[in-house]
């Protein structure tokens, strides 16, 4: 693929689109829904010009179904969609998942529940990004945090799917998807990872037998494999088993096998949290308040700092702990009721955490940002 | 002016006291009716009396069908007596076999395909390599039976025209060479009866039949030697089966117990399905094409040697 | 060309050995389908590389993990979805999807019917086999009137589709039904069906002995497959009474079959129009 190397100005559901077709995708199922349905736009006017294949399908969980079935048959495959779709679709991310199926999801997040706030940005999908099917799986969420990054995430996303056959969901909300940035991707991007397929004798091949980084060869339907795919919990032959013993092997693979590839998988930037008294935890849009806010803070002579996981999940654990070690207070800010302070409660503890949240469909301002670090540091003695 | 020397000259059979009696045999299916109605049309062109009388309907596709075609100044019976058909016509040559008696022995011409149609009852013995219920009278057999004989592979030759179904109006045109109606008639008449689309091909099944007549006659070569002698039509399964039985594979629902013709096959006392009776299996698949459990399989076996005893 | 389709049928070369014998209960029609199937692919000769088998879930999902080819046992109601964007991706594949009534007319309905309007080049075979047999017996969106089922305790009073007219309606260019006693005709209907160049709807007509027979006393495993003798009515008797739904007669053989534009030939068609070049096979 063409490197895209010249600046231009580019709205964030397109540049997510072109970011998929350079990382190779040439298959994308879809199903139009607000405030996602420009990436389905953008792939059925692009993909026809590189021999790729764009679908509208009949529903959600078709376009997610047909998405699966595509990269079944070794081709690179995407959907797109939000919130309510993004739920339908959970029963075949799940099938992803267990039979390690890669794919990208995109979640153009927007209010909720159910129809909730069409037009509306949001941040409510963390949990379900990485909870919202049945069963415990592995799953990768990206969240960048403008369009620039959209693109690069994207591609990262390809890559990370196919590297780790795993569904990785880029997950932004309504503002990003709908906001024009300049653009200019490096101009030794390169296409993003190939798939590992299968090669060597058929009668040897185990089609879930991991290979030395913990992760199976593919088999490419045609190379001669004839394998079974299932979303039954199967054995290293790919057939299924209940078989405690071996249930419970092939689930500790299935679920560690992101573990040994945390520091490849995670991505996290840190804005002055080396000598930060109070640090910002905000992803996503959010992240751009906090980011103006920390300065502000800064300006007025508080001590504070960002942390911003670019990968959702699996969360940056080690990074977030470095960069909050000094920190005495903990601020999580996103557009939802308190979702991923979970996750920074059960890090830091409580008693450091505080939150700073919004439901009502607007983004959170810098000044709002502003104001609860200054509470914070008023609460750890400072100023 | 007559075109064979055995023609029937219609001032002649105007004269006679006994009508012009042509009989049509063959199985259903072939053609049987059609060829009569013809003849019979031909007939009513010239104002003479018809009498056609048929059997069908009970043979239904595959049975033996036959129809009186007469016709002269004057018919009284609907049916040819014995020995007195002036052309028998048959499409199958069983059929033609079967009513050799009826084709009048002074003057009479027997026109026959050599197509063999097997009827099932010809197959009540199911085993591999079974003998044939068919009679093993072949074409030379038949010279100095009748007067005059065609026999011909009708079949194959109108399969060259592009429809093996023509084979009836094939025959029709070697039965033209020896009735006295005009060709154009024929043709004519021909056109009123067979389905539009197949106009042209019947036209030329005619004509193909009608050269070969008087191709024949004309060289003096005894019609029944131009025509080769054709293998039965029915396959004959060959060689020896076997039925294998994967034992592992039955869940003993009983079904190829009940459904087999033999009554070969039963539950062993783990209602595992077992062969009581190898000499008596057919090798005819029903097991095998209803077994859910995919747990029968007819093998072909070069000899009977390796079939089970 | 694998040569083994150029001998006589030997179903041992299409199956999982290992895997058999199969769970399917004793008696059950989806073997007598399954079997169908494979000699038809065997007389298509049909390369087991090239053939990719999509199936749902229930009993007739199970029938994938059985057949030596490329297979996917996907989700409930949505293996056309998933065959769907496998034969886009792959129009080299041979795809055939095998569901069961629950799986394709109820949880997936919608993807049956859009799957007959886009009329891709699958080839479906759904197994009537009128109830949710896995799950112990549950009515069915064909489960006739009357018929007891775990769910219908007082006997069933819900309407039933008639399959192959909600898939002729659909747009489906190919559509037949076949009962499995008649297993070489059904053989013939799947062969022609894969053939077809376009979306195939073959409803088959199974029975569930164990669970569905049983509860309704429809006798042993040998009369339930003759009782299919009864409720048959071949298409070429055309004069018989029209009835609709079930108990029959069911008409069989093909039911439907015409020439319409294959949607991803098409798709790639068009494509290229537009663009010069366009999608090719992968």
């Amino acid at each position: 693929m063409n490197a895209v190397v010249r600046p231009r100005n580019l709205q964030g559901n397109r540049a997510c689109a072109l970011a998929a077709i350079e990382a190779g995708c040439r298959f994308y199922g879809g199903y139009p829904i607000t405030p996602s349905s420009e990436i389905a736009e953008c792939m059925a006017a692009e993909l026809p010009r590189v021999d790729g294949v764009f679908v509208q399908m009949e529903d959600e969980i078709a376009s997610m179904g047909a998405v699966v079935g595509a990269s079944i048959g070794g081709v690179k495959a995407m959907t797109a969609t939000s919130g309510p779709g993004f739920s339908l679709k959970q029963e075949n991310l799940g099938y992803a998942a267990a039979a390690e199926v890669p794919c990208v999801i995109v979640n153009v997040m927007r209010g909720g529940p159910s129809t909730g706030l069409p037009t509306r940005p949001a941040q409510g999908d963390v949990m379900q990004a990485r909870w919202g099917t049945h069963g415990d799986h592995p799953v990768i969420v990206l969240t960048p945090a403008s369009v620039m990054e959209i693109h690069a995430e994207t591609r990262r996303a390809f890559e990370l799917a196919e590297r780790y056959r795993v569904p990785v969901v880029l997950l932004y909300d309504e503002v990003l998807g709908h906001l024009v940035e300049t653009v200019a991707a490096p101009a030794d991007a390169g296409a993003s990872a190939t798939r590992r397929f299968a090669s060597g004798p058929a009668d040897a091949y185990q089609p879930y037998r991991p290979g030395a980084d913990g992760i199976p060869d593919m088999a490419r339907p045609g190379d001669g494999y004839r394998t079974h795919t299932t979303g039954l919990i199967h054995d290293e032959d790919g057939f299924p088993t209940q078989a405690p013993a071996r249930v419970g092997a092939v689930m500790a693979r299935l679920l560690g096998k992101l573990d040994a590839h945390r520091d490849a998988i995670e991505r996290a930037e840190c804005v002055d949290c080396g000598d930060a008294e109070v640090v910002v935890v905000a992803y996503g849009i959010t992240a751009r308040a906090a980011a103006r806010a920390v300065a502000e803070a800064r300006a007025r002579g508080i001590r504070a700092g960002l942390f911003r996981p670019i990968t959702l999940w699996p969360f940056a654990e080690r990074a977030f702990a470095a960069a909050t070690r000094g920190a005495r207070r903990i601020v999580v800010a996103e557009l939802n009721a308190g979702q991923l302070a979970l996750e920074i409660e059960r890090l830091a503890g409580r008693e450091r955490v505080g939150r700073l949240n919004r439901l009502d469909g607007e983004p959170l301002a810098p000044a709002a940002v502003l104001a609860a670090i200054a509470d914070a540091a008023g609460a750890t003695g400072e100023r | 002016m007559n075109e064979a020397a055995h023609a029937i000259d219609p001032a002649a059979v105007a004269a006679a006291p006994r009508p012009t009696n042509v009989l049509v045999v063959g199985v259903g299916g072939q053609g049987v009716i059609m060829v009569s109605k013809v003849l019979a049309r031909l007939a009513q062109r010239h104002d003479l009396e018809i009498k056609q009388s048929e059997v069908h309907g009970m043979a239904k596709r595959g049975g033996s069908v036959f129809s009186h075609v007469r016709f002269g100044p004057q018919v009284w019976a609907p049916t040819i007596p014995v020995g007195e058909a002036d052309v028998l016509v048959a499409l199958e040559w069983a059929e033609g076999l079967r009513w050799l008696p009826y084709v009048d022995p002074e003057r009479g011409t027997f026109i026959a395909d050599t197509k063999r149609i097997v009827p099932p009852f010809g197959c009540t013995d199911r085993r591999r390599g079974a003998t044939l219920a068919y009679p093993g009278t072949a074409v030379a057999d038949v010279v100095g039976l009748v007067p005059h004989a065609y026999a011909l592979d009708a079949e194959g030759m109108a399969s060259e025209l592009g429809n093996p179904r023509v084979a009836n109006t094939l025959l029709l045109g070697v039965l033209s060479t020896v009735l006295d109606f005009g060709v154009g008639e024929w043709r004519e008449v021909l056109a009123e009866f067979v389905p539009a689309g197949t106009v042209e091909t019947n036209l030329a099944a005619i004509e193909t039949g009608r050269a070969w007549a008087l191709d024949v006659a004309a060289r003096g070569v005894l019609p029944l030697a131009a025509a080769p002698a054709r293998a039965p039509a029915v396959d004959v399964p060959t060689g020896a089966v076997r039925l294998d039985i994967e034992a592992a594979w039955c869940k003993g629902c009983d079904i190829c117990v009940k459904f087999c013709p033999e009554l070969c096959l039963r539950l062993n006392a783990e209602r595992v399905v077992e062969l009581t009776d190898p000499a008596a299996c057919t090798g005819c698949r029903i097991c095998e094409w209803l077994c859910p459990d995919l747990a029968l399989a007819v093998r072909n076996v070069a000899s009977p040697a390796e079939a089970p005893a | 060309m694998d040569t083994r389709t150029e001998l006589p049928f030997e179903i041992r070369d299409y199956l999982r050995l290992d895997r058999m014998p199969h769970f399917l209960c004793p008696g059950c029609g989806h073997g007598i389908a399954l079997r169908a199937l494979l000699n038809a692919v065997h007389e298509l000769g049909i390369d087991r590389d090239d053939l990719a088998v999509v199936s749902g879930i229930g009993c007739s999902g199970r029938l994938s993990a059985y057949i030596d080819a490329n297979t996917v046992h996907a989700t409930h109601g949505r293996p056309l979805a998933f065959a769907t964007g496998l034969k886009l991706a792959r129009p080299d594949l041979h795809v055939v999807v095998i569901t069961g009534d629950g799986d394709c007319l109820a949880i997936g309905g919608n993807h049956l019917i859009h799957a007959c309007r886009r009329n891709l080049d699958l080839t479906c075979l759904m197994l009537n086999n009128e109830v949710y047999g896995m799950t112990g017996g549950q009515a069915s969106p064909t489960t006739a009137a009357a018929r007891y089922t775990t769910t219908t305790p007082l006997g069933n009073h819900e309407p039933v589709f008639d399959a192959c007219k909600l898939a002729e309606g659909a747009g489906a260019s190919f559509v037949g039904r076949e009962v499995t006693l008649q297993a070489p005709a059904l053989k013939n209907l799947i062969r022609e069906a894969i053939a077809h160049p376009g979306f195939a709807f073959v409803e088959v007509m199974s029975d569930c002995t164990e669970i569905y027979g049983r509860k309704n006393e429809l006798g042993s495993s040998p009369e339930m497959v003759l009782r299919q003798k009864h409720d048959v009515r071949p298409e070429s008797y055309g004069n018989a009474v029209e009835r609709p739904f079930r108990p029959g007669p069911w008409r069989t053989g093909v039911l439907a079959k015409n020439e319409r534009a294959e949607f991803g030939a098409a798709y790639r068609a068009h494509c290229r129009a537009h663009h010069g070049g366009g999608p090719g096979d992968v």
